[in-house]
């Protein structure tokens, strides 16, 4: 039982270790080519982003809808959820040239949006 | 509004399954057993209030959250309530063998009881972690002034709500309708499933984390063949549709997986069956 709880514990603490460490060497490089994003209630401005394949890249999310938002791509592993009004950003690693699709996940009726990286 | 009510139940079903899963295993269980039940409530109460917090923040009225904030806190979530969930269904096995078949000789069993702060921190986890968007989400709908009137979108989000709760009965019911053994087995492979899908969001954040942080890293060769997808599938099921993006949820499935993805499923699955293996043979070699 308490062996279990230690292990936990450790596991736990391990985890937060690494997170700590990983926020430290973040590099918030103001450099990184940044796109611009807004969702207004389920619409993507623009629907369609290019953007240059083998890059990291930044994309700039602004809610400017009335309801909220949550940018999704299952491909590209993001999610992020955007109160009305909300601005934040998502850093996408390097992409092979292609199509990548994202989604209002709290509007799925909507259209969704792709990113073309050539 | 069929939106609304769909959203309501997805962002809850996930928290629903753990909470009644693990609620028909305790109450279905001895006197041990459901002595978990206190913690499990305290779990769910702690899982509501961590919610509304966790909601706030992502409202903006604390910078708890901000930037990558977001982020690291899901990935130590999500990773740390898969490994929960992993390590209950074994402890299930081990200290279900003695549930529903002597209920009365139970007393042994009240040293196997040091799971019990598991029980409180999954259920608090999966309450939390999908509770802050349904709070997020319903907030965006109080604000927002939509076609439908405030009424009916209020009526969607309790429908949705009650048909979660529709599902949580749905899974006790199951536990009576069905044999035991064979609910067992059902709701292990739900929750071991449901696991694999947290395992692999987690870590495949965490390795996108790196990438993004570090040149070095994301321009590895070895990375870019790691992150190359292995296949196609979104013919057959696309995860960026509705039903896609929630099977993902629940089964970690991908269309485009990575060769990582593959690889992460590939080795849980393995350690899963191989460690189930093992706990089955266990008790035997104890009894003997």
């Amino acid at each position: 039982m308490s062996l279990r709880q230690t292990y936990q514990a450790k596991c736990a603490a391990g985890l937060f270790g690494l997170l700590c460490a990983l926020s430290a060497t973040v590099s918030f490089g103001s450099d990184l080519l940044t796109f611009k994003l807004e969702m207004q209630d389920g619409k993507f401005i623009p629907p369609r982003i290019e953007v240059p394949a083998g890059q990291r890249i930044k994309i700039e999310v602004h809610n400017i809808g009335k309801t909220a938002a949550e940018f999704e791509s299952v491909e590209l592993r993001k999610e992020k959820v955007l109160a009305p009004g909300a601005q934040s950003f998502v850093v996408i690693a390097p992409l092979r040239p292609g199509e990548y699709k994202f989604f209002d996940d709290f509007h799925l009726n909507m259209p969704q949006g792709v990113i073309v990286a050539k | 509004m069929g939106q609304v009510l769909f959203i309501v139940w997805r962002e809850s079903v996930e928290a629903l399954l753990v909470v009644g899963i693990l609620y028909a295993w305790l109450n279905n269980g001895d006197a041990a057993a459901r002595r978990g039940l206190p913690y499990l409530w305290a779990g769910v109460a702690a899982g509501i209030v961590m919610a509304l917090a966790l909601g706030a923040a992502l409202l903006g009225f604390s910078e708890l959250l901000s930037g990558d904030a977001q982020t690291y806190f899901q990935i130590a979530m999500v990773l740390i309530a898969a490994v929960l969930i992993v390590q209950m269904v074994f402890w299930m096995r081990k200290h279900g063998r003695t549930l529903k078949k002597d209920m009365e000789s139970s007393l042994q069993a009240n040293t196997q009881s040091g799971n019990w702060w598991g029980v409180f921190l999954l259920v608090a986890l999966a309450i939390a972690r999908e509770g802050s968007e349904t709070a997020v989400f319903l907030y965006g709908i109080g604000m927002g002034q939509q076609d439908a009137s405030t009424g009916a979108l209020v009526f969607a989000g309790v429908l949705g709500f009650a048909l979660a709760f529709l599902t949580f009965y749905l899974l006790q019911l199951g536990g009576k309708v069905f044999s035991w053994r064979r609910f067992f087995q059902v709701t292990e492979i739900i929750l071991l499933l449901l696991a694999s899908g947290l395992m692999l969001t987690g870590v495949e954040k965490l390795v996108d984390l790196l990438m993004e942080s570090s040149d070095w890293f994301g321009s590895l060769d070895i990375m870019s063949s790691l992150m190359a997808p292995l296949w196609d599938t979104s013919g057959v099921l696309d995860d960026s549709s509705t039903v896609g993006s929630l099977v993902a949820t629940l089964t970690g499935y991908r269309a485009h997986p990575p060769l990582m993805s593959v690889a992460i499923y590939v080795i849980y699955w393995l350690v899963v069956f191989f460690a189930l293996g093992k706990s089955s043979k266990a008790p035997v070699q104890k009894a003997a």
